[in-house]
């Protein structure tokens, strides 16, 4: 797990913690428990809504750590100026992340399905002991802890069609160098999130 | 309590002072704490901080509060705009980092490397900081900066003809192209380097605050024509050189370059008619 303290930012949202799990067992459990602990009420409601209080994001469309800390920077800016578009700044990640501004797709596309096997887990809030998060982390998520090596699990056809790449110049260009084309792609999706508040 | 931005900014280092945009450099994901908890030993690569470029737009108080923020909130807008289009289009241009339109800052990849005007010998931009320390080295032979880059005057030239051919055809208009708005740099990529790819160095078109879309003929001539006199101004004696940058745009813009050339030789005769007269 990596964790970043943010000077910038006020003192409830200034670190951001960054794991990444792979061979993943209880995603579709775990699916579940995110859609339960929304509607679940009283004390109980609570305790799930903080067991789970993490963006869980498809590992399959984060295609580095610059870009997943890109669309959590966007997200806390959007939290502290009170102009989230999303009911928290972990859901407001996932729609940080999708291109368009269809709040129900964001989280179809980028949050985790039954079939995910790799998932970024990012906790965004006050600065606090970094075992206590990493332990909730382990509680939540059956699966390896791994470094943050994104690109390798990154499913590069399903980035490209989401972020509507295939037709651009830069990409056609490229043509069969699938390293470069890589690096490039990168850089589209991380500078896209990055500019996503002022798009259109 | 301190917006975001200006937190960011009051630690950042000055870069330049212009009339409408202060530029800073920045770290903006810091180095991360990575220290191992866990029993099994994760390792992670040990990441770099991220050094971006902040430009922020400060408020011009003899404005209008509302119309400012919404003027500032446009212009921080349109750059990025203008930078995305570019990234898509296959121009050369800095990535995009942040964006806080609210209080008009833009954070933009830093480019480790020089502008062209400085590697050309055109001198420091008249506007640029200069703190006691370069003060001191101001006498001092500057280092061949064309060597640095493994380049001659003519492939510079090369680059930004095909920067601005590929930028025109994408229909952008800079609006401000000038050598300072150009930077050399190694070329290094970020997934994977090959130590062939470390070799070359590349081109990459700055500063689009000025810029918009167009396709008309008449726009690209006037931008290309800002670049003329720009050339001139700054590298004495370059036409030769100007006229290399203008055959790579020819020949890179296809059949696009009719047009536009025509219409280049018109707004060169409009400028020196103006300048007869005034
Ligand atoms: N991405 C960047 N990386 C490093 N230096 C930059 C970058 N962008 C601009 N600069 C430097 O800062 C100067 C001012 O930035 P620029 O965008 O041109 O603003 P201005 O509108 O004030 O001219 C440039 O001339 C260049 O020297
Ligand atoms: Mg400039």
């Amino acid at each position: 797990m990596e964790s970043y303290l943010y000077d910038e930012f006020p003192d409830n949202v200034c670190t951001v913690h960054i794991a990444l799990f792979v061979d993943v067992a209880n995603a579709a459990p775990l699916r579940a428990r995110l859609v339960r602990a929304s509607t679940l009420e009283g004390v109980e409601g609570d305790a799930e809504r903080e067991a789970v209080n993490f963006a869980f994001i498809d590992a399959k469309l984060v295609t580095s750590r610059l870009h997943v800390q890109t669309a959590l920077y966007q997200s806390i800016i959007a939290f502290t100026q009170s102009a989230l578009k999303t009911k928290t700044v972990h859901s407001e990640v996932l729609w940080s992340l999708n291109p368009t501004n269809n709040i129900t797709e964001a989280l179809r596309r980028f949050g985790i399905s039954d079939s995910s096997t790799a998932i970024v887990v990012a906790r965004v809030g006050p600065q606090s002991d970094r075992s206590v998060i990493e332990e909730q982390m382990r509680e939540v998520i059956q699966g390896r802890l791994v470094p943050l090596d994104l690109h390798n699990l990154t499913d590069w056809s399903a980035i490209k069609k989401y972020y509507k790449l295939n037709t651009d110049p830069v990409i056609v260009a490229q043509g069969q160098n699938l390293n470069r084309q890589r690096t490039t792609i990168d850089e589209l999706v991380t500078s896209f999130v990055a500019m996503k508040s002022v798009m259109s | 309590m301190p917006s975001t931005s200006l937190t960011l900014l009051a630690s950042a280092t000055l870069v330049k002072q212009g009339a409408e945009a202060k530029v800073y450099k920045s770290t903006l994901h810091p180095a991360p704490n990575l220290a191992s908890l866990a029993p099994d030993k994760v390792q992670t690569d040990a990441s770099q901080p991220v050094y971006v470029l902040l430009k922020h737009r400060f408020q011009k108080n003899y404005r209008h509060p509302t119309l400012n923020a919404s003027l500032t909130r446009s212009r921080v807008a349109g750059e990025a705009r203008a930078l995305m289009k570019c990234l898509r289009a296959g121009v050369n241009v800095p990535g995009i980092r942040m964006v806080d339109a609210a209080e008009g800052t833009l954070g933009i990849e830093w480019i480790e490397g020089e502008s062209v005007r400085v590697v050309l010998g055109g001198g420091e931009d008249g506007e640029e900081i200069q703190d006691d320390e370069q003060g001191a080295d101001a006498d001092i032979e500057p280092p061949d900066l064309l060597a640095v880059f493994n380049v001659n005057q003519n492939d510079v030239m090369v680059m930004i003809g095909t920067e601005i051919a590929k930028m025109h055809l994408a229909d952008i208009i800079h609006g401000d192209l000038t050598t300072s708005n150009m930077m050399l740099r190694r070329k290094r990529s970020l997934l994977s380097t090959t130590s062939a790819e470390n070799k070359e160095t590349e081109l990459l078109l700055i500063d689009f605050g000025l810029s918009y879309i167009s396709a008309l003929v008449e726009d690209k001539a006037v931008d290309l024509y800002v670049l003329e006199r720009a050339f001139a101004s700054t590298h004495p004696d370059s036409e030769p050189l100007f006229a290399l940058v203008m055959q790579t745009y020819a020949e890179k813009s296809g059949k696009d370059w009719k047009a536009v050339g025509r219409k280049l030789d018109e707004v060169r005769l409009r400028g020196r008619k103006r300048s007869m007269v005034g």
